[in-house]
């Protein structure tokens, strides 16, 4: 019979706990969220030998058990709850080699929870390039567990975690050092209070500044036989446990672990001085940038074509094929279409979050935030707001919910109102077309024009989320200062596993997040553009045919004629005509105009929107992109989406807060209507300016 | 009879469209947590 047990996959940072994720659950996993917050939770099964299924969790990476922020809150909090559905059977400390003395720490306040607990040392493959050895048995004796020294790179070890995984049974759940020492007289007494608990768990639930289910701190205060401490006594009686720990740690290393320097070859001080030098570092980051964006236009064109004629050719197919009618047309000109405008954008979404896995998966993106810091205070923001901006360019909901880490809430909230401004990949559909409409296709030094329009919006989008804080640092009168501290991690060779799961997984949610909903909408915008009220809809072809009966058109322009007076008479089209003053100056159409308001669902919808208006009634032949260049201004003449109105449209899509997703996540995080009620008011009204400005002065 | 049921399958897929995007937008599913943590109180960290 199958047995499956809880395993917890906890570590610090960058010690490659989620390469053994991936190792032990390969594709069998899933990545939701914690009930009622929005940190990420990933979670897999590993099949082990013997019939033993492994639910593995993998934890947001924590440095101790000394919360300070929610995201080490959830990792607290599932450790507590014994009674939880997740309360791991056996947890797993990952560690790196090169930096087992703080990785400990960690891992002697999990035992100290009396959790069995194994201890995986990752990347040994480096042990011999720093000149480290270790005695496996006499740190087993002293950790009071078992290790697995494994290589996640190198794929080594993998299977002798399974094994040991599979003897969970024997695995110790004894403490490895008594940190009631620090004050004997002090934990007798809590031991007393409270026979029933674990000493450990108290003494947290005691120092920390969060509540844990119903045990919290007040209920602990109202023990009328315990008297707590005051919190100044309780922070030195922390800071007397965190130094036993390190003698603990220091001790057991001293023979367990040696390090020969000599025999140590390090690039990384050679690599760090050029890639965080003060002009050098941003040269480089600058062309790496400019690499990402090239690389999207010019490696992706080819699958795009490919894509973009198969769904065009889906669409004639169906319609040839299946018996004419209303549903026909609707899978025709709606569905196919509206997915189409989003499948197309794959490989160019794919290979944004290549580059951004790489540059992630090789330590370079820890060195960007440590250069970017010195720019960052300036703004009022701290080196940490750049994870949640550089991350932005993914998807604003991420980015939002990355910024828990920020410590100073000034500088969390400031970061949470200026992130929208970044280009998240929902804007990259919308920036493509347009872009490829009315930017020419020439070249400037080897890069194409296109690319740098891209690259520019941005740097557009930047410049506005750091300008804007620098307008909210003033405005808010932020004194409240933090200290900076980033992990340098090593320099590595990207994981392909790692980059390929990361690239699979943003690009399914993209798709799949994105589709559900572009899907549902394609389907309403469909039927509110093939049906409308009234005469001039249902007796179009009457209507026409009397109109230009002395015009002798041939059947295809009688034809387009009533398409489009059917369109223009839809729903849609009354919809589309009732906004048209509002967007007339900014150079919009009705068309457009609807494109703008269902886009709120999903910035990304524009495009499956147009696909959809442009399509009904049209040559299927024809691909998005040709529909819209032939688009002519109903009241200038000429084409609809020309340089000046192409403009309007891109800064309009740079500057406005139109995902609904994101004011509820900025509602979340700030538990509060009020911040995501300016963000959209101000960023729309400002969005509309700009785009009115550009559109009167290029015209 | 074929443009009946065509008609037909037009409104199911505009009915189930429409319900899709007013229980996701409008009338959106709140799920509680019953722990402390992890609730809209923060965990009280801030």
């Amino acid at each position: 019979m199958s047995k499956q047990i809880n395993v917890a996959l906890i570590g610090n940072p960058n010690t490659g706990k989620t390469s053994v994720f991936n190792a032990l659950t390969g594709l069998n996993q899933k990545v939701g969220n914690y009930p009622g917050i929005t940190v990420e939770k990933k979670e897999g099964i590993c099949k082990l030998p013997r019939g033993v299924k492994a639910h593995i969790i993998d934890l947001p990476g924590t440095y101790s058990l000394n919360a300070s922020s929610l995201d080490e809150n959830v990792v607290i909090e599932l450790l507590l709850n014994k009674n939880g559905k997740d309360y791991p059977d056996l947890a797993v400390v990952v560690s790196d080699v090169e930096n087992l003395k703080r990785n400990l720490l960690l891992f002697t306040q999990i035992k100290d929870l009396e959790i069995p607990t194994i201890l995986v040392i990752n990347m040994s493959d480096r042990m011999a390039y720093k000149g480290i050895t270790l005695d496996i048995a006499y740190l087993e004796k002293e950790l009071k567990t078992k290790i697995a020294l494994i290589s996640t790179r190198k794929n080594k070890g993998i299977s002798e975690l399974k094994e040991l995984l599979t003897h969970y049974k024997e695995i110790s759940a004894e403490p490895c050092l008594n940190a009631s020492e620090i004050d004997t007289s002090y934990f007798n007494n809590l031991r007393k209070a409270f026979p029933n608990q674990l000493l450990y768990k108290l003494w947290l639930v005691i120092t920390q500044d969060v509540n844990f289910g119903k045990t919290d701190r007040k209920t602990y205060d109202a023990v009328e036989d315990f008297k707590t401490k005051s919190k100044a006594d309780l922070k030195r009686l922390q800071q007397k446990e965190t130094i036993k720990r390190y003698q603990f740690i220091n001790e057991t290393l001293k023979k367990g672990q040696t390090i020969d320097l000599k025999s140590a070859k390090d690039l990384r001080i050679k690599l760090d001085r050029i890639l965080t030098h003060k002009v050098w570092g941003y040269l480089i980051f600058a062309v790496i940038l400019l690499t990402i964006f090239q690389a999207i236009y010019d490696w992706s064109s080819v699958p795009m074509d490919f894509i973009d004629s198969s769904f065009a050719a889906l669409s004639e197919w169906v319609k040839v094929t299946l018996p004419e009618g209303a549903f026909t047309n609707l899978l025709a000109e709606g569905i196919i279409s509206g997915l189409g405008g989003i499948v197309i954008f794959i490989p160019q979404i794919a290979f944004l979050f290549l580059f951004i896995s790489i540059l992630e998966e090789s330590g370079y993106m820890s060195r960007v935030v440590f250069l970017m810091d010195r720019i960052m205070r300036r703004f009022g923001l701290s080196g940490k707001s750049v994870v949640p901006l550089i991350s932005g360019t993914a998807c604003a909901i991420p980015a939002i919910m990355a910024t828990r880490n920020i410590e100073s809430w000034k500088e969390r909230l400031i970061t949470i109102l200026v992130t929208p401004f970044t280009t998240c990949s929902a804007r990259l559909p919308v920036y493509l077309i347009i872009i490829a409409l009315v930017i020419p296709e020439g070249r400037v030094l080897g890069l194409s024009y296109q690319a740098l329009t891209l690259m520019l919006l941005y740097l557009i989008g930047f410049g506005a989320a750091v300008g804007s804080a620098w307008i909210l640092h003033k405005i808010m009168g932020q004194k409240s200062k933090s200290f900076f501290v980033v992990e340098m991690p090593n320099y590595k060779l990207p994981l392909l596993k790692n980059v390929a799961l990361t690239v699979l997984e943003k690009t399914k949610a993209f798709v799949f997040g994105a589709g559900k909903i572009i899907l549902a909408i394609s389907i309403v915008l469909w039927f509110l553009a093939s049906y409308g009220p009234g005469d001039n809809f249902n007796n179009a072809e009457n209507i026409v045919t009397e109109k230009y009966a002395s015009q002798n058109l041939s059947e295809d322009e009688l034809n387009q004629k009533i398409e489009s007076q059917k369109l223009e008479h839809s729903y849609i089209g009354i919809a589309g005509h009732a906004i048209e003053p509002a967007i007339r100056p900014l150079g919009y159409d009705w068309k457009i105009g609807i494109a703008i308001v269902s886009s709120f669902a999903a910035r990304e919808v524009f495009v499956g929107t147009l696909a959809t208006i442009y399509s009904v009634g049209s040559d299927e032949e024809e691909t998005i992109k040709n529909r819209m260049a032939g688009e002519v201004n109903p009241i200038l003449g000429g084409p609809l989406f020309n340089f000046a109105s192409g403009i309007s449209l891109l800064l309009f899509y740079a500057f406005a807060m139109q995902c609904m997703s994101t004011l509820a996540i900025v509602k979340k995080e700030t538990n509060s209507w009020k911040w995501p009620l300016y963000q959209l008011v101000i960023m729309s009204g400002f969005a509309y300016l700009v785009a009115l400005v550009a559109y009167q002065v290029l015209i | 009879m074929n443009t009946i049921i065509q008609n037909i399958l037009v409104y199911i897929a505009v009915g189930a469209a429409v319900l899709f995007l007013v229980k996701k937008y409008v009338l959106p599913m709140k799920k509680k947590s019953t722990k402390a943590c992890g609730g809209d109180d923060g965990c009280g960290c801030h």
